[in-house]
């Protein structure tokens, strides 16, 4: 059976008083917002309830309007309705319960550790491991803020898990242990490094409970390769759909993931969560029009939402979009400035306005919120280029690089760092790196082309496969076709230099775009044609050039008289 | 922030130093008598005061020891006073409950200290001079104290607490059992704690609580993993004997006993560790172990992240342990961290201050590729390096290159590098063969490196021209305009100036103290396997890196002469041996050879050291025959079985094959000649030599066959091969073996050129000994052409005779013998039957030393011949003897025995 939308409201409903009281409020967030998320019947229900979901499918009438029919439900997936656990009546939450709540509702997290030391039952054991845990990251934090040494030690650890993974696997051992109560098993195995044991736990968790998006993002985390992927043993339920989206992103597997979450969409027709993500894979495919639109539409929405916000600064940083950063960057600085993400649209604004230092500024200060922020390190890095201060540039780009080795821009920031400081062939490495990462990018390849080609390099050969990839792959700017055409022609391969002109040209007349390198492209075909006796062929081209003023003109003039010449003199 | 090393923040108080401060209050408590109460005597008081100093030297920690290694500590310095002061530090320690303790604690400590108005001292009391060794690190321990905040002495109350717990327990299970403290007893005393925190309210202490039974920081446990795990490592079988002295100084092994013991790893102590794993890596190779030190290393960039040391000698080890991909990935991370300024802070060159010396780590690339047999992208990284070094105006960096790109050049056959360096690389024009552009290389980059005042570079520089001399003719590079008069041949006397001006530079590191290894600021390791042409071609990819912990590494041995500089003059010492077995002074060669073996052992590599063991037992072979060549090769496969096998197994598969040759075991030397085809094109790279080597032993095989077709079809395609990479020395040999088909063929007249082209060959060349054999092969070929030309074969043979009997081998002196008999008896003129002793004496010695070599078929001859004498001379007995001896070797080499040797087993 598929997905009702009142089924889904009903599991979510329930899924997020569970998760509340026991104060999983990431989790129940996403729950509440996926609940909201699910499309009205706008006749059932007043306006007044809908506000959240107005033109929830704007975008959708915007981009979409062929392919409607696309977004219906894939039939044939079966979904295993897993029921929703009753609550045990723990005599409906002990006193202490409640007390241990409100202070962690409070954040006095080892108070409320200390209240439940003596109660038993899976919320209370579970609730106090769990506040023990935030106690120990929190602690971990300042610690870490603190111990920083000569060397850098960073030798803070999170000093509870040994103590809560013991009384966990007690648990687990007997049987007793509940779903959340695995999710922070899982947790702390993986903060130990123990990711195997991690991921099994974990599976096991969201199996028996799967509306519990935090598991899911740690057992995501967990998942590297499509391979544990795909070795995972998952019940099928629609959250397992939320997961695969999210996880096939990580993956770089864009479109797998678009489609997912357009599937999705059938059902929760407005989640902001959904829409945020589908920017996300877009931003990665680079349709930076849609990413946009999508944004305007979450930021009216949700005015002061600054999760993902950083991505839309970066869109805007592309589109040269001065105003409209100004104006992100002041909504998010009034909303939270203490958000890596505010002080990384801040360092965004200023790196537009070519104020390199305070954007450098502003990004340290983003890190200095979050050490692993990877877009920071790179984003930084890139200022550091601008500067001139190709050291420092490495050495943040590298940063981001062993945070994620899987960040091309990182890769392919390392590489144009060394391309400046005059050693292409050792930037090779790098981008190398970074095209194996995103072959689809054909700025890449182009940047990974123009190195072979460097005066110090000159490997042509390699520059032309470079230079080919980089055509099959959606070169927007089309730099390579007109380079390979160049290419071959330097390298005496005038059949190929033909084929490539000739198609530049083509592409050129669609986009009707002129320039130097229509008149070449032109010019090129003109005489070759002639050479190869096609003489109606290398006219034309003649006569279009002679459209140009300048030289062009009395070449493509002496060229039909030529033409003309051989095509009477010698039949 | 990047390429800048953050500089060493200071002295942070941990519990080490307060258990120190609390000994140090033991030794000088304020206001007492000139002997404190616990100790018995004044040198009781005064070893302790030695023990605080050794304690305080080492203070700018990575490591500091636990709790449980410095009791021990104390307990084997301590003698009488062990329990008393071990209980006090103890109780002291544990006293410290909150940070009011410490406070008092620290001022206690200041009463200590003499004031400074205090200059007349009351003899009786003691007190501490603030300017002393002690009373400078007291008032650091104070400093450092008082700057601390609030949240700094939690810490510090924290770590102490983490430091007893985890001493304290074995503690006192072992030592105070007869106290009459039940198991129980840890379990009260946290119970008591518990009430006191509860009552203090310290939420910092309730935190230590909760950690009390699981954890202990991570800081103490790691010194204990690292310390075994060095230990591990340094012992390593077979390296044991050899660096007992360095594992004293390094790791701490409790069986020490003096009291100088370093007890803590400084930073330098660290970066001198690492450094002396590199060296060990690049010594043993692939034996180094790998995983181990890998853990180590990982480990190491966990405690200290910002050392980047670390991703370099992650580097090393997957370099040597041919990990590819792993190496790249950490050489890259390594020179993306340190900007190639790592190491070379201690002389910083100011005018690559901003940019980094990215050049280095080019110029590191490209020694890696070199080592992974991948020389045209080396050249090309090599090349772009010397680029980037002109750009930058890094003239160290520069010459560095330089020498590396002719190392690439001479080791490796490469026919043609225009294209690759061409256009680029402005100095050399393009018009040069390759070998006039290595020339021209070689001598800027000694030249540059002379004005640099690099002197290893300028050594190592000077072998190779040596090498270069060794075995090339020097032509005119001027290609117009007059030409002085140039004899075609090289000029051994240059070779020697350049062999001895590059010993030279023992002299002078052994005049100057350990500065000098500031100068080699930029490779020296690197430069220590600077490797004669006939090594296999690892090359030590380190540069760049090296300055600090070099100077530590010199203050660490015991010798002036560092150690880089030993194996640079010993590797002279094997040119030398190569130089001069080519110009046939056998006996040289082998005493060379064994100079080398005894005096550089200790601080050559591996490869180095089998090479010499492999030439000593080649000697043996040739020159006493195989079975005690086998017995000393048995003794280096146990010397060399962890090490790399390669140099050994070469030298093995080569004996084997000769053997086999002459006891006529076709297929044995057929098998054994085929694995060293396939030793020669390794996974690293061609060895050009190894595979000439490889194919004219193939030819030879044929020969024995008598299959002359073959073999001569293999001997040109070899000569074209040797011609094409510029390999004259090995042509003059391929032409006197196609001489030799020609003779076993039976085709004097078609042998003679190629046999005189030989001879003219070695002329050029200064080859002495294989001219002699040329002309023995030649007066060979003449006696063919019929017994008019006896005469002028015994000729040949006499000219020739000095070197074959001075240096020859057995089998070389047993052919000369025999073609001398043969001449006699051919000669008309001279009349056998009346004086036989002519031809015996030397058939004779022919046989014993045909014999040895087990060398049936010319034995045969030999022993044929012979009987022919001593028939005509009459000498029936004789005659029957040497009869039979021929019989014998006759039908040994029609019927090939199984060989029972347990070598050829091995194979």
């Amino acid at each position: 059976m598929g997905i009702t939308k009142e089924n889904c409201r009903n599991e979510l409903r329930t899924a997020i008083r569970q998760l509340t009281d026991r104060c999983l409020y990431t989790a129940s967030k996403w729950a509440a917002e996926q609940l909201v998320g699910i499309e009205q019947d706008p006749a059932k229900y007043p306006q007044s309830h809908t506000r959240l979901q107005r033109d929830c499918s704007s975008i959708r009438r915007r981009f979409r309007s062929t392919d409607e029919i696309t977004s219906t439900p894939l039939a044939g997936t079966s979904y295993v309705s897993t029921p929703v656990p009753e609550e045990e009546n723990e005599e409906i939450d002990s006193d202490f319960y409640l007390l241990a709540k409100t202070y962690f509702s409070c954040r006095e997290y080892r108070r409320a550790a200390h209240v439940l030391s003596d109660q038993t039952g899976k919320k209370a054991l579970f609730l106090r491991c769990y506040a023990l845990y935030l106690a120990g990251e929190k602690r971990k934090e300042e610690e870490t803020i603190e111990l920083e040494g000569p060397l850098g030690k960073s030798d803070a650890v999170n000093s509870e898990l040994v103590s809560i993974e013991q009384d966990l696997a007690a648990v687990r051992k007997n049987g007793t242990i509940d779903s959340f109560g695995l999710y922070l098993y899982g947790l702390v195995l993986k903060a130990k490094g123990n990711e195997n044991l991690a991921r099994a736990v974990l599976v096991e968790s969201v199996n028996t409970y799967p509306w519990n998006w935090s598991a899911w993002l740690e057992l995501q985390s967990l998942c590297t390769t499509i391979d544990t992927l795909n070795s995972l043993k998952l019940n099928n339920h629609w959250m397992k759909d939320f997961f695969l989206a999210s996880t096939y992103h990580e993956l770089r597997m864009h479109n797998e993931s678009l489609a997912k979450y357009d599937y999705l969409q059938a059902t929760f027709g407005c989640s902001n969560y959904i829409k945020a993500q589908i920017a996300k894979a877009q931003y990665s495919l680079r349709e930076f029009e849609l990413v946009e639109a999508i944004f305007e539409e979450l930021l009216r929405i949700d005015p002061y939402r600054i999760d993902d916000m950083d991505m839309y600064s970066n869109v805007l940083y592309a589109k040269e979009c001065f105003s409209g950063l100004s104006y992100l960057a002041h909504q998010v600085f009034m909303t939270d400035k203490y958000r890596p993400e505010s002080c990384c649209i801040i360092g965004n604004y200023y790196s537009l306005k070519g104020l390199h230092e305070k954007s450098v500024m502003y990004f340290r200060r983003a890190l200095k919120l979050d050490k692993k922020y990877l877009s920071a390190w790179t984003l930084m890095g890139h200022e550091y280029v601008e500067m001139k201060n190709t050291p420092a540039a490495v050495d943040a780009y590298r940063r981001a690089v062993d945070i994620n080795p899987c960040d091309y821009r990182a890769w392919y920031g390392l590489g144009q760092a060394y391309e400046m400081m005059g050693m292409p062939y050792y930037a090779l490495h790098y981008f190398k790196k970074s095209v194996f990462l995103q072959p689809g990018d054909s700025r890449l390849w182009i940047a990974m082309a123009q190195c072979y080609e460097t005066e110090q390099l000159r490997m042509l050969e390699e520059a032309i496969k470079c230079y080919r990839r980089a055509a099959n792959c959606n070169d927007r700017e089309a730099i390579a076709l007109h380079r390979l055409a160049k290419l071959h022609s330097e390298l005496g391969q005038f059949q190929e230099a033909a084929f490539y002109y000739k198609k530049d040209l083509e592409r050129m007349e669609d986009e009707e775009r002129e320039g130097p390198n229509m008149v070449e492209a032109l010019l090129f075909l003109a005489n070759y044609c002639k050479a190869q006796k096609r003489f109606e062929e290398a006219e034309v081209y003649c006569t279009r050039l002679l459209d140009y003023n300048g030289p062009e003109k009395e070449t493509a003039k002496s060229l039909l008289q030529d033409i003309k010449l051989a095509q009477s003199g010698f039949p | 922030m990047a390429g800048i090393i953050k500089p060493q923040s200071g002295f942070v108080i941990t519990p080490h130093k307060v258990s120190i401060c609390i000994l140090l209050q033991v030794y000088a408590p304020s206001g007492q008598l000139s002997v404190p109460f616990p100790f018995a005597s004044i040198s009781q008081h005064n070893r302790l005061g030695l023990f605080l100093i050794a304690l305080t030297k080492s203070c700018d920690d990575i490591l500091e020891p636990s709790l449980d290694e410095f009791l021990k500590l104390l307990k084997e310095f301590g003698g009488l006073l062990e329990n008393w002061l071990y209980d006090h530090v103890a109780s002291r320690l544990s006293s410290l409950s909150s940070p009011d303790d410490l406070f008092t604690f620290f001022s206690e400590l200041r009463g200590i200290l003499a004031g400074p108005e205090t200059n007349i001292i009351d003899d009786d009391q003691i007190n501490l001079d603030p300017n002393s060794n002690l009373g400078m690190y007291l008032r650091r321990c104070l400093l450092s104290f008082n700057n601390l905040s609030f949240e700094g002495m939690c810490h510090l109350l924290t770590n102490i607490k983490a430091y007893c717990q985890e001493a304290f327990s074995p503690y006192k299970m072992s030592h105070l059992d007869d106290a009459s403290n039940d198991p129980e007893a840890p379990l009260e005393y946290e119970n008591m704690d518990l009430e006191n925190i509860v009552l203090q309210n310290f939420t910092e202490e309730l935190e230590s609580r909760k950690r009390s039974n699981e954890r202990v920081p991570f800081h103490n446990h790691s010194s204990k993993a690292l310390f075994s795990l060095i230990e591990d490592i340094t012992v390593s079988p077979g390296q044991k004997a050899k660096h007992n002295h360095r594992i004293q100084t390094q790791t701490h092994t409790p069986s020490i006993e003096s009291s100088d013991v370093i007890l803590q790893r400084t930073n330098w102590q660290i970066q001198g560790y690492l450094s002396e794993q590199a060296d060990m890596i690049e010594k043993l190779g692939s034996s180094f172990p790998m995983s181990a030190f890998e853990s180590v290393l990982k480990l190491l960039q966990k405690v200290a992240p910002e050392l980047h040391r670390v991703h370099f000698l992650r580097y090393l080890n997957s370099l040597y342990h041919d990990d590819y991909p792993a190496a790249l990935e950490n050489l890259h991370r390594y020179f993306d961290y340190s900007a190639g300024m790592e190491g070379s802070d201690f002389v910083p060159p100011l005018s690559c201050m901003n940019n980094g010396r990215y050049e280095i780590a080019l110029l590191s690339l490209g020694m890696a590729h070199f080592h992974f047999g991948h020389p045209e992208l080396a050249l090309k990284v090599l090349t772009e390096a010397v680029r980037v070094c002109q750009l930058h105006s890094d003239d160290t960096c520069l010459a560095y290159t330089l020498t590396a790109i002719c190392n690439l050049l001479s080791e490796v056959g490469i026919s043609n590098i225009t294209g690759i360096m061409g256009a680029s690389d402005s100095h050399v024009s393009t018009s040069f063969s390759v070998q006039q552009q290595l020339f021209v290389l070689l001598r800027r980059s000694l030249k540059r490196a002379d004005s640099l005042k690099l002197k290893r570079l300028v050594a190592s520089n000077q072998l190779a021209l040596a090498n270069f001399d060794l075995k090339h003719v020097q032509r005119p590079l001027l290609s117009f305009g007059p030409k002085a008069s140039v004899q075609l041949r090289t000029c051994p006397i240059n070779v020697c100036k350049k062999l001895r001006l590059s010993s030279h530079l023992i002299h002078q590191f052994d005049n100057e103290s350990s500065i000098v290894t500031v100068d080699g600021a930029l490779s020296t390791s690197w430069l220590k396997n600077q490797r004669k042409p006939t090594t296999t071609l690892v090359f030590p990819p380190e540069s760049g890196s090296e300055s600090n912990c070099d100077t530590l590494y010199s203050w660490l041995q015991s010798s002036s002469v560092p150690g880089s500089v030993l194996q640079l003059v010993g590797s002279s010492y094997l040119v030398r041996v190569t130089s001069w077995e080519l110009y046939g002074s056998a006996s040289l060669a082998r005493s060379n050879a064994l100079l080398y073996a005894t005096c550089f052992a200790d601080s050559s590599s591996s490869a180095d050291l089998s090479l010499a063991y492999g030439k000593l037992i080649q000697y043996l072979a040739v020159y006493k025959g195989y079975k005690e060549a086998f017995v000393a090769l048995k003794i280096a496969e146990a010397k060399f079985l962890s090490v790399s096998k390669s140099g050994i197994l070469t030298v093995k598969l080569q004996l084997l094959h000769e053997w086999a040759l002459h006891r006529g075991h076709l297929k044995l030397a057929q098998q054994t000649c085929d694995e060293l085809g396939a030793l020669a094109s390794s996974v690293a790279g061609v060895d050009m030599e190894l595979k000439t080597e490889a194919s004219l032993r193939r030819a030879r095989t044929l020969l024995a066959a008598n299959q002359f077709n073959q073999a001569a079809s293999v001997a040109h395609s070899l000569f074209c091969k040797c011609y094409k990479f510029n390999m004259h020395v090995e042509n003059a040999s391929v032409l006197l073996f196609l001489a030799e088909i020609h003779k076993r063929s039976g085709n004097a007249v078609l042998g003679i050129p190629y046999a005189l082209a030989s001879l003219s060959f070695c002329e050029s060349f200064n080859l002495d000994l294989l001219r002699a054999a040329a002309t023995l092969t030649l007066a060979e070929l003449w006696l063919l052409l019929g017994s008019r030309h006896a005469k002028r074969a015994l000729n040949l043979i006499h000219s020739a005779f000095p070197i074959i009997l001075g240096q020859g081998g057995l089998e070389l002196q047993s052919r000369a013998h025999i073609a001398e008999a043969k001449c006699y008896l051919s000669d008309s003129s001279i009349s056998v039957s009346e004086d036989p002793d002519i031809v015996l004496d030397s058939l004779r010695q022919a046989c014993e030393g045909l014999e040895a070599l087990e060398y049936h078929e010319m034995a045969a001859e030999a022993y044929y011949l012979m009987a022919i004498v001593l028939d005509k001379s009459g000498q029936m007995e004789q005659r029957e003897e040497a009869a039979t001896r021929f019989k014998e070797h006759i039908t040994a080499l029609e019927n090939p025995i199984k060989p029972e040797d347990p070598l050829v087993n091995l194979l």
